[in-house]
Order: structure tokens, then sequence, then C-alpha cells
């Protein structure tokens, strides 16, 4: 072999060996992500890798939105509750809270939803909050978790001050998990989700969820994304609903709050013949709320914006709900 | 004259291992293999991919909207089209290396794998040697193996490093990237040695081969039925991670005809097919009498 034959082959496995080593980096690390990625990547990363649902709420958007403007000046009636929950934790929810992702585990046993959010918070504060409420404190990985007894009182901004974590019910974990980043959860979910943050295993990972969230992710201010065949398997349904069920393996809804809410559903059938069945089933509902539409005027809007739209195993419906019918709302809530 | 005992007479010499001939064949053949004008052709066939994906990357890093979503209404029915990096290479997995580059490698350095020694008269210098025929045949086929992994795969690589950030995620990708590298390497080996065996015992292999990848293979998909279990194309094309394009009307075809074998069902006969048409090109190898045109 010449040296010219020996230097082309090391060359090529070279390159060969950096694109293999990077990939596998890039896969251990669950790094390296799109150059668009979404802006919650780093949030997900914390999500383990077998959740049924992610869901995503920019609550900074729906906070100064119109449409919570509207409802504010209609129903005030949490407003002490937050302001203690403010001097308990130094949480203005408006302010300080940016956005959550809540992650759903699958299982049979029903946990509480792994809640992460980012923001601006006091973690001494918190800390010390929940030190004296019986809390303890222990190190996992590396970040310091807080966790509150059973039968102890955690602060609660609907509640006001404070209410009983009932006996029984799993142990509420708070995890200092970056600088403005925070886990709140049962302890085995919130452990969970600093190990597949440490070792790569997360929802970043799912090729097909993430694309999912890349698509509704870009323009909404909401959204949920998650597995409904597992969803359905686990809802203990019976026999006769779950075989009349439509063969639907991805669910994604997602929506855009400001003056009106527009938004879309969206199914990822098993095959083409079950999203076809599907997309039969929704056109018939739809021409059925049309019929309805026409003797009632303030829905008509409503119905009108609805449109039915996919191709292959793709069904989605997307909707809006026009400012003037969400300016009924409080106006009725007043009536009652 | 000697009155040398027998016992000290040195005896024929035996023959060397077939695995060490080859080895030595190998060395040997590499670099003419390596830096012969056919590899000026495989070097354009797979630095298109390469030099398509720069383009690509370059042009989103500029702002053009390819990546974005693109809706159209078709009867009625409104269709979001995105593209999304790992999407686009696994089409150009499917498009630039599957269909044409494997099958066309295979051919045209399987079929040349004797018959270059014959058309340049220099087999009866290897065939003098004190090794076994087939011997020479595994050999070089070995050398068309390293040659083209060499080529085709850092290819691949440069592919997946340009094109898969683009809206991906390495990591999410990488496992496809395995998956996409070994099943070209399995390509190149089983297409290697059928053409191997139709170099061996035909006249014009080139033509014989090009006739079998670009016609019978296409034709056979194309069709419902039992034909395309006498393709590699049916076996290989299973074992793809990304879904198949129907970039053209016969790939539209081929898509609605499309059955996928089990994952084992597919390697076993690949592998049959594998150690088949290696063995028969090694048989025929041994046997045929080449007779050099003066």
């Amino acid at each position: 072999m010449t040296n010219r034959t020996r230097y082309f082959m090391a060359g090529s496995a070279a390159v060969l060996a950096i694109g293999l080593g990077t990939g596998l980096v890039a896969y251990y690390t669950g790094g390296f992500q799109a150059v668009s990625a979404s802006p919650v990547a780093n949030e997900l990363r914390y999500v383990p890798a077998d959740a049924s649902v992610v869901a995503y709420a920019d609550v900074t958007a729906i906070m100064n939105s119109e449409l919570r403007g509207r409802l504010k000046e209609a129903m005030p009636a949490h407003e002490p509750g937050q302001q203690e929950f403010e001097r308990q934790t130094g949480i203005d929810i408006e302010r300080d809270i940016d956005y959550v992702v809540v992650a759903v585990a699958p299982g049979s046993e029903p946990t509480s939803p792994l809640v992460v959010a980012r923001g601006r918070f006091n973690d001494s504060l918190l800390e010390t909050v929940a030190r004296e409420h019986g809390g303890t404190v222990e190190q996992y990985h590396g970040k310091r978790l807080v966790s509150a007894p059973a039968g102890a009182a955690v602060a609660s901004p609907e509640a006001g001050t404070a209410v009983q974590v009932p006996h029984g019910a799993h142990q509420v974990v708070l995890a200092f998990l970056e600088t403005g980043l925070i886990a709140v959860g049962d302890g085995p979910a919130v452990k969970k989700a600093i190990d597949a943050q440490a070792s790569a295993q997360s929802i970043t990972s799912n090729n097909e969820m993430m694309e999912l969230v890349r698509d509704i992710g870009g323009t909404n201010n909401v959204w949920a994304v998650g597995r409904f065949d597992v969803l359905a398997s686990q809802a203990k349904l019976p026999d006769q609903i779950l075989s009349k069920m439509p063969a639907v393996k991805w669910f994604a809804a997602a929506g855009h709050i400001n003056g009106g809410i527009s938004g879309s559903l969206r199914a990822e059938a098993r095959d083409d013949q079950a999203a076809e069945a599907l997309r039969d089933v929704v056109r018939g509902v739809l021409a059925l709320a049309r019929l309805q539409a026409q003797s009632d005027p303030r829905s008509a809007g409503l119905v009108d914006s609805l449109r039915l739209s996919g191709t292959g195993k793709t069904v989605a419906l997307s909707f809006i709900v026009p400012a003037e019918i969400l300016q009924m709302l409080p106006k009725a809530a007043g009536q009652q | 004259m000697t009155n040398e005992p027998a016992a000290h007479r040195p005896g024929p010499a035996a023959a060397p291992p077939v695995l060490a001939s080859s080895l030595r064949i190998f060395d040997l053949s590499l670099g003419e293999m390596l830096w012969s004008r056919r590899t000026i052709f495989m070097l354009l066939v797979v630095a298109a991919p390469v030099v398509i994906a720069a383009f690509l990357r370059l042009l989103v890093a500029l702002g053009a909207p390819i990546l974005d979503t693109h809706e159209t209404t078709q009867n009625g029915v409104r269709q979001s089209i995105r593209m999304t990096g790992p999407a686009i290479f696994g089409l150009m997995i499917w498009v630039f290396y599957l269909r044409f580059t494997v099958p066309v490698l295979g051919v045209f350095y399987g079929t040349a794998l004797m018959a270059d020694e014959v058309e340049d008269k220099t087999i009866t210098y290897l065939f003098t040697r004190p090794i076994r025929r087939a011997a020479v045949l595994l050999g070089k086929y070995l050398a068309y193996l390293a040659c083209t992994i060499f080529v085709v795969l850092p290819s691949v690589m440069l592919v997946y490093l340009l094109i898969v950030p683009m809206q991906g995620s390495l990591g999410g990708s990488f496992i496809d990237l395995v998956k996409d590298l070994a099943l070209l390497a399995l390509g190149l080996a089983v297409y290697g040695a059928l053409f191997g065996f139709i170099g061996t015992k035909f006249k014009r292999p080139l033509l014989i081969g090009l006739i079998f990848i670009f016609g019978w293979e296409q034709a056979a998909l194309a069709f419902p039925g039992y034909l395309k279990r006498f393709t590699v194309a049916y076996y290989l094309q299973a074992l793809v991670p990304h879904a198949m394009p129907s970039d053209n009307t016969l790939s539209l075809i081929q898509g609605i005809f499309r059955e996928s074998p089990p994952l084992t069902s597919s390697l076993l006969w690949l592998a049959v097919i594998w150690v088949v048409f290696l063995a028969l090109a090694g048989w025929v190898v041994e046997r045929r009498e080449y007779v050099l045109e003066q």
C-alpha cells in the first residue's frame, strides 16, 4: 500500500470517526439542538423520554393578553390569594414566571404532573418557606431538592395562604434545576426529570414528538402534545368504548391567546385509513354544528371558523374564537 | 547433477492459506482501484450530495424560506408541507445513495473485479502465482469494499453534519445515521458480490449489471406480486429508517406496491445473496479458462 493510499484511508477514517463521535456525544448529552430549536428546548431536556403528554404555556404572553385583561376586570376574585402567595414566596405570578412546561408520565398509578417553570425566583426565600412548613432539603445529582412531607402546608396562589398536602398523597418536591429554573412535582417524577437531563434520555431524543413540538410551538403561546394511544390505554376504559375509539397515535393542541383565541387540534392516526375515518367523523360533527349555528347567530362566527385539513395520517381542525364572542363571557358571568 | 539426498531437496512450496493470499492481493489492488479513472467517477457521484447539502445550508443561513411551512390546497383540502433537516437527510439517503450510488458503484466496481485484469492482459501474472484463484477474487472484492466504503460513508457523514442540524437534532438522528451507514455498507457488500459473479461469468457484464439495476429492479418493485423478491433492493429498502419519497411516477407506483419484509428476513436474505454469489464468483474463477485476446 502506498503512502498516498494510506493517507487517503486515514483521512476517510478520520471523517467517519469525527462524525460518529459528534453524533454519539450529541446522542448521549442531548445537545447540539436544532439551528432554530424550540425556545423551550432547554426545559424539554428535563422531560423524561417516556412522557405521555407535554404541555407548554407562555405565562407572560397570557398574562399580558387583552383577554386576560378583560377577564381580570370582570372577575378579580383571586387578587388577595395572589398577593398572599407573593408575600410568602416572593413570586408574582404575573411578572416573575415567563413560561411553564408540564409533563405527565405514563404509568398505572396516577401521579402528579411535573411542572418546570422558567422565571425569576428567590431560591433562598422558597427554601426557607419550605423549611418553615416542615420541608427537608437534600442534594440529588448536584441539584437542591426541597421536600414537603404529606400533611404539611404549602403556599397556593388559588387558596390565598396555605393548603394542606393530604396524607397519603405523593410527597411534593421543589427542585432548583438551574438559575431561574425550578421543577415541582412528586419526588420520583422530579428525580426522573433530573436523571433525564443528566443521561440525555429526555423527550428531545424523541424525533416524532419534537417534530410536532416544532410544528406547533413556533407561533402559539399554549400547546400540548401527547401520545393518545398511551393515554387511552391508561384510562381503563371499557373494551366497548376502546374498540370504537379512533386509532390515533399522537395528538397536538395549540392555541394563540390575545384578544381572541385561535387554535388548532391535530391528530396523527396510525394509518391513512384510520385518519380518513376520523376525518369523516369530524366532517359529520361540523355539519351538525353548522345546522345548529343557523338558529344561533352568536355561535355562527365560531362554527364558520372551523377548518378541517390534513392528508395522509394527519387530521387537523383549526378554529378561531373571535374577541367579540369572548367579550360576551364576562357579561354572561356578571348576569349569573 | 547433484547427489543431494531426496530428504534435503526442496519440495514444491505449499500454497499459502486463502486468507493470507487474499490480504496480499487486497494490499496490491487497493491502491490500483483507488487511484483509477473509475474513482474520479465515484468521487463525482458521492460529492454531488455533499455540494447540494452545503448549498442548502448556505441558503438557509442566508435566510431563504426553504424550511418554512408551505400551505397548499388540493381538492379542497389544505395541506401543510414542512421540511426539516432530518427529513431532507432521509430523502437524500434514498434518492442519492440507496437508489443510485450503491447499486451503480456495485455495478462499476463489481463487474470489473476480474474483467480489468483480463482487459489489461495481466490476469496471467496473478494466476501463475502459487495461490488459489478464488483468493485473487476475494482480495479484489475486499479492496472494492474498502475503496467504496471509505469514499461513500464519509460523504454520508458530511451530509449528516451539514443537513440534520437545520430544524433537527444531531443526537435525535444519530441512531438513524448508524442504521444508514450500516445498510449502505451492507448494500455495497451484497451488490459487489452479485456483480462480482456477473463479472466473472458473463461477457458484457457492465451492460447486464446496468439492465439489472435500472431495468429489472425498478420494474419488479413497481409490480405487485413476488417478483420483487428476486431483487436486492427489496430487502435493502426494508432496512431504511426513513420514509420512502414519492418524487416521481415510478417511485409513487413503487410506494403503492411496497411491501416491507421483516427485518430478520431481510437481513437473512441479504446474507444469503451475499454468501451465495461470492461463493459462486469464486467457483467460476477457479474453473473458468481465461483466453486472452491477442
